[in-house]
């Protein structure tokens, strides 16, 4: 079952071209990391899936929901406001810079949103928190507020709010370039788990080695272009491209 | 002292004015500074201008030439004119004047809240209302204490202003004393009255920079 399906997405700034026409497909339970250069437009193209970013056009469908579509003029056209809001709930974003809501205590954080927009039950989204918390190992800062966290506990803080949403696909947009290198790996490793527990995701990051071990396929784009594409393996010892050979000569090495 | 005593009476009357139009004013213009502000960061580009214009006139004319505009002018203006009363005309020249410096104060503080703030909060499906009562306006409450406590201590102070309406404000009051007694304390107990109510004031509003600075 595809979760994401995504075709020719366009998107300009003005009048740089971006995405040039990208496809992406997930299935249920794949995950897939999207490599590449700066300034490539992979953390735009994960945003475009969420509709932080309004594509120029293409189609957008999101576990069978249709959130954009381009009609026969060439115009996007999205879904209408709340049809769009559930279908980009399904999707959890797990952001470079962490955007947790500095007001609120690491708890109010993760049911902010399951209260006041599911309109869910206060206790039992509490209890789902708390066991959220003990998942990413937090359990002990549930009443504090993010300010007092390293940067790796706000980042899994990040992760199990956009979990309490009970999505079905998790967007993570560069989760560890702005962690100190000692800080990362209880990210990852909380990403780790989540991929082990079958979630579907797609991880725009520059760990090659967590792309190498947990992705289930890899994307390499460069000039808003999917350059090359395929399962991790193949993709890291035997690259075609020759943009993908020399990315990987710089940061492999 | 007993003179003191004796005129104090008259004075707590003057006081009563001069709160009566700051409460009025601080309960009034506040709300009106956040629509204000709100409209000001808008996609409206046409509110926009409308309310830039507004505030730069409110801001750049002198409180005072208002003040007199409201309650003289107004009569004679074309079709609106309306004579309004010392202290509805007060009120309605404090108001609009204190808005937009509300406005400002709300809008820089809108707008230092992180672009990722708003976007974390699309993310979690929340509509404009639900970020903004939420997530924003309680971030900017924090930010904007410090401005906003300045402008309330002069308002305090402002309110003097009236006494040009011939309003019984405390500044009159005291005036119309030391003409009387030929006297000069009545200034010195305006003074005292003046530094309460503003020390009150200061002391509530570092009690809620306390409050609001347990996130820090």
């Amino acid at each position: 079952m595809k979760k994401i399906d995504a075709r020719n997405i366009i998107k300009n700034f003005g009048n740089l071209e971006v995405l040039k026409g990208i496809d992406l497909e997930v299935n249920e339970g794949e995950v897939v990391a999207v490599i590449g250069p700066s300034g490539s437009g992979k953390s735009t193209l994960l945003r475009c899936l969420n509709k932080l970013e309004i594509i120029n056009q293409g189609t957008i469908i999101i576990d069978g929901e249709t959130l954009v579509d381009t009609d026969a003029k060439g115009e996007p056209k999205y879904a209408s406001g709340e049809a769009a809001t559930k279908i980009i709930c399904k999707m959890g974003m797990v952001f470079q810079q962490f955007n947790l809501f500095p007001h609120m205590t690491v708890l109010e954080n993760l049911i902010e949103a399951p209260v006041n927009v599911q309109k869910r039950d206060v206790a039992e989204v509490t209890k789902e928190a708390e066991i959220l918390l003990e998942k990413v190992g937090l359990s002990d800062k549930r009443d504090v507020y993010p300010r007092k966290l390293s940067g790796g506990q706000q980042q899994r803080v990040a992760i199990a709010r956009a979990l309490a949403m009970k999505p079905d696909i998790m967007l993570f947009d560069e989760p560890t370039s702005s962690l100190d290198p000692e800080l990362t790996g209880e990210v990852l490793k909380t990403m780790r788990n989540l991929a082990e527990d079958r979630m579907t995701m797609v991880v725009v990051t520059h760990e090659m080695g967590f792309a190498r071990e947990v992705a289930t396929k890899v994307m390499f784009m460069a000039d808003g272009i999917v350059q090359e594409q395929g399962c991790p393996e193949e993709l890291f010892t035997n690259p075609k491209n020759e943009r993908l050979q020399a990315f990987l000569q710089k940061v492999l090495h | 002292m007993d003179y003191i005593i004796s005129i104090i009476p008259q004075m707590l009357l003057g006081t009563v004015d001069t709160l009566r139009l700051f409460f009025v004013t601080i309960v009034l213009s506040i709300p009106l500074g956040v629509v204000l502000a709100l409209g000001r960061v808008s996609s409206f580009k046409t509110l926009r201008t409308c309310i830039s214009g507004y505030v730069c006139l409110l801001r750049g004319t002198p409180l005072m030439l208002q003040l007199l505009f409201v309650y003289y002018g107004l009569p004679f203006i074309p079709v609106i004119g309306i004579r309004l009363d010392d202290f509805p005309a007060a009120i309605f020249a404090f108001v609009l004047n204190y808005a937009a410096y509300f406005c400002e104060i709300f809008r820089a503080g809108i707008q230092s809240i992180p672009k990722g703030q708003y976007e974390a909060a699309q993310t979690l499906g929340m509509n404009y209302v639900q970020t903004m009562r939420r997530i924003v306006l309680p971030q900017v409450l924090k930010v904007i204490l410090p401005p906003v406590s300045n402008e309330t201590i002069t308002l305090v102070k402002d309110t003097s202003l009236i006494y040009v309406l011939a309003m019984n404000d405390l500044l009159r009051t005291t005036r119309n004393l030391v003409q009387r007694d030929f006297n000069i304390m009545p200034f010195v107990v305006a003074g005292v009255f003046y530094l309460i109510m503003t020390m009150v004031l200061t002391y509530m509003f570092d009690k809620l920079e306390k409050k609001f600075s347990v996130y820090d």
